[in-house]
């Protein structure tokens, strides 16, 4: 019997294999911030095919790149988009108007209402965001009920949302999967905690004495799988490292706003830039100067 | 052309409506309401318990620079006007009072609700609204075929359940955004957040780039109450996709003073991102 511990460190193409076809996903970060993107772009690469994916509470356009590349079957999102830059995600519009994907209509809650359920093993959690909208109609897995207590309120039974991955960005993990968020944590801890299995993709791998410096901040404890992918956030922020890459994203929403427009070339030319055989290659693409540039001072430092 | 936009004086109007004993969320893609919530902590209400979008942070920016208006809800660039950042999912749980101190007094109107109240205003946008308040961010259509896909409900259902006050608002004022129905109801009325015993008590005001909207205590449905300086009440009837009722006086909106437009664009949109 060996007393070494397990060292969970994978590549980025090794890791993003272990996703299979059909499976459900949930991908951490929020808004413009702390996407796993070069495990996102990795799928693409490989096209995995038919995913159903959990998005967080506000989705970015990780997830609308995820639709275009033709990886996603069904979706549960409350919203995908970028705010000023994109109020709607176009790719997110264009294949839910014409039922490519299948949307499961929820709110933010609710959505956190099916994780808590799943990582607590019950069979509902109990919210009353949704009473007296359009959510349940659209959404025949919740299920309202009157509040067996109060006897006259209704209440939504929100069933769990259990995913097989989750993928999370982090700022730093070890190599046993102790990663810390170095910035807002968002969502991410209940994503993980409703995934059967998590996959970290970390700025950085830093020595186990890191960790163990400040375990407080360790808000993803034993990942069954890193990555270490430095700028593997961009083109979003990083936090603790760097911010949103603007012209990127507006790139982005050029591109996308063509492929929903019907300009299919324009889409599947920004897929061919993106989508490079490695993450280092991808980089390349990006170029130094503008990685560099991106850099904001680390608030959070200890 | 007059001289500051509607933006602007949304801005300046909300911010006219806060109080420093309030608690206020602002979500997403709102960067008038980052100025009316930001403009109030530099003029009346330093106080002010202001909850930030995604990353739930609580700002106060009364002796901070602002140098330009935050673009994201959740951006790390705007975590330098945070004092406290929490997971999202504490986005809906408690966090003081409504209404300050006066919560606790046994005169406050405000404890026979409920004190689960989950802040004092909460403001709420929408491709459609109708004459109950009920807004819609899901898309148009039915649901067997949607036209378009809107961009999601948000967390607005969920906060609107236990919010005192929210303010629904529109970014232009024609037939196609206030409707006589919704297609879908992402945010409840007034009316409906009653039959289904809310804390919340819905939407207090519709405001639009020409007119603000209450509602009437009994019917519960919008009626024009306030219009903004240079528009008519027929110009709102012409543009209202919904029979449009007055209140018993229709009030003309205060345009804002030399001193409220030097602060908001001098200490909280340096940038002008109101003024265009």
């Amino acid at each position: 019997m060996s007393k070494r511990r397990k060292e969970v460190v994978a590549s980025v193409k090794d890791a993003a294999a272990m996703i299979q076809d059909g499976q459900t996903v949930a991908i951490g970060g929020f808004g413009a911030d702390n996407h796993p993107m070069a495990l996102v772009r990795e799928i693409i690469r490989k096209g995995t095919k038919d995913l159903t994916i959990i998005a967080s509470a506000t989705a970015g356009l990780e997830i609308d790149l995820l639709i275009g590349a033709g990886c996603v079957k069904k979706l549960i999102a409350p919203y995908v988009g970028q705010e000023m830059y994109c109020p709607i995600g176009h790719n997110y519009r264009k294949y839910a108007e014409s039922k490519q994907i299948e949307v499961w209509e929820c709110s933010e809650y609710i959505l956190y209402a099916g994780l808590f359920a799943a990582a607590s093993g019950q069979e509902f959690f109990a919210w009353r965001g949704g009473v007296g909208t359009s959510i349940p109609e659209l959404n025949p897995d919740l299920v309202q009920f009157t509040d067996p207590i109060g006897k006259t309120k209704k209440i939504i039974a929100v069933p769990p949302l259990r995913a097989d991955w989750a993928i999370i960005h982090v700022g730093w993990s070890d190599v046993y999967g102790n990663g810390q968020h170095l910035g807002a944590r968002f969502g991410d801890r209940w994503l993980a905690r409703a995934a059967d299995r998590i996959m970290t993709q970390a700025e950085r791998i830093v020595p186990n004495s890191v960790i163990r410096r400040n375990p407080f901040m360790t808000t993803i404890a034993y990942a069954d799988c890193v990555v270490e992918a430095p700028y593997g956030g961009h083109p979003y922020a990083a936090h603790g490292f760097y911010k949103e890459d603007v012209e990127f994203i507006q790139d982005y929403v050029r591109c996308s706003e063509a492929n929903r427009k019907g300009d299919a070339a324009t889409w599947d030319e920004y897929l061919k830039r993106h989508i490079q055989p490695d993450h280092y290659a991808y980089l390349d693409t990006v170029g130094i100067k503008k990685l560099l540039g991106l850099y904001t001072h680390p608030i959070v430092s200890w | 052309m007059s001289e500051y936009s509607w933006k602007e004086l949304m801005a300046v109007v909300f911010s006219r409506e806060i109080k420093d004993t309030d608690k206020i969320t602002s979500g997403a893609h709102t960067e008038i309401f980052f100025a009316a919530t930001m403009l109030a902590q530099k003029t009346h209400a330093p106080n002010l318990k202001l909850q930030l979008g995604g990353s739930v942070t609580l700002c106060n920016v009364t002796d901070m620079d602002v140098e330009e208006l935050p673009k994201t809800s959740t951006g790390y660039e705007l975590i330098r006007y945070a004092e406290s950042v929490h997971d999202h999912a504490d986005t809906f749980l408690f966090y003081g009072a409504p209404g300050g101190a006066s919560y606790y007094k046994d005169d406050s109107d405000l404890r026979d609700i409920n004190h689960f109240w989950f802040a004092d205003k909460f403001f709420v946008g929408g491709i459609q609204a109708d004459k109950w308040g009920n807004t819609n961010m899901i898309g148009l259509g039915t649901k067997d075929k949607m036209s378009f896909r809107g961009p999601g409900t948000i967390g607005i259902n969920d906060i609107a359940v236990g919010v005192r006050d929210t303010y629904v608002f529109l970014t232009a004022h024609d037939k196609r955004r206030l409707v006589e129905k919704v297609d879908f109801i992402s945010h409840p009325g007034k009316k409906v957040c009653r039959e289904n015993e809310f804390y919340g008590g819905g939407p207090k005001w519709i405001v639009t780039p020409k007119c603000i909207f209450d509602f009437d205590p009994n019917t519960l449905e919008a009626r024009l109450a306030q219009l903004f300086p240079g528009v008519t009440v027929e110009d709102i009837k012409a543009n209202t996709g919904f029979e449009v009722k007055t209140a018993s006086k229709v009030e003309t909106v205060q345009p804002p003073t030399k001193q409220e437009l030097e602060a908001l664009r001098t200490e909280v949109d340096k940038t002008g991102v109101l003024r265009h």
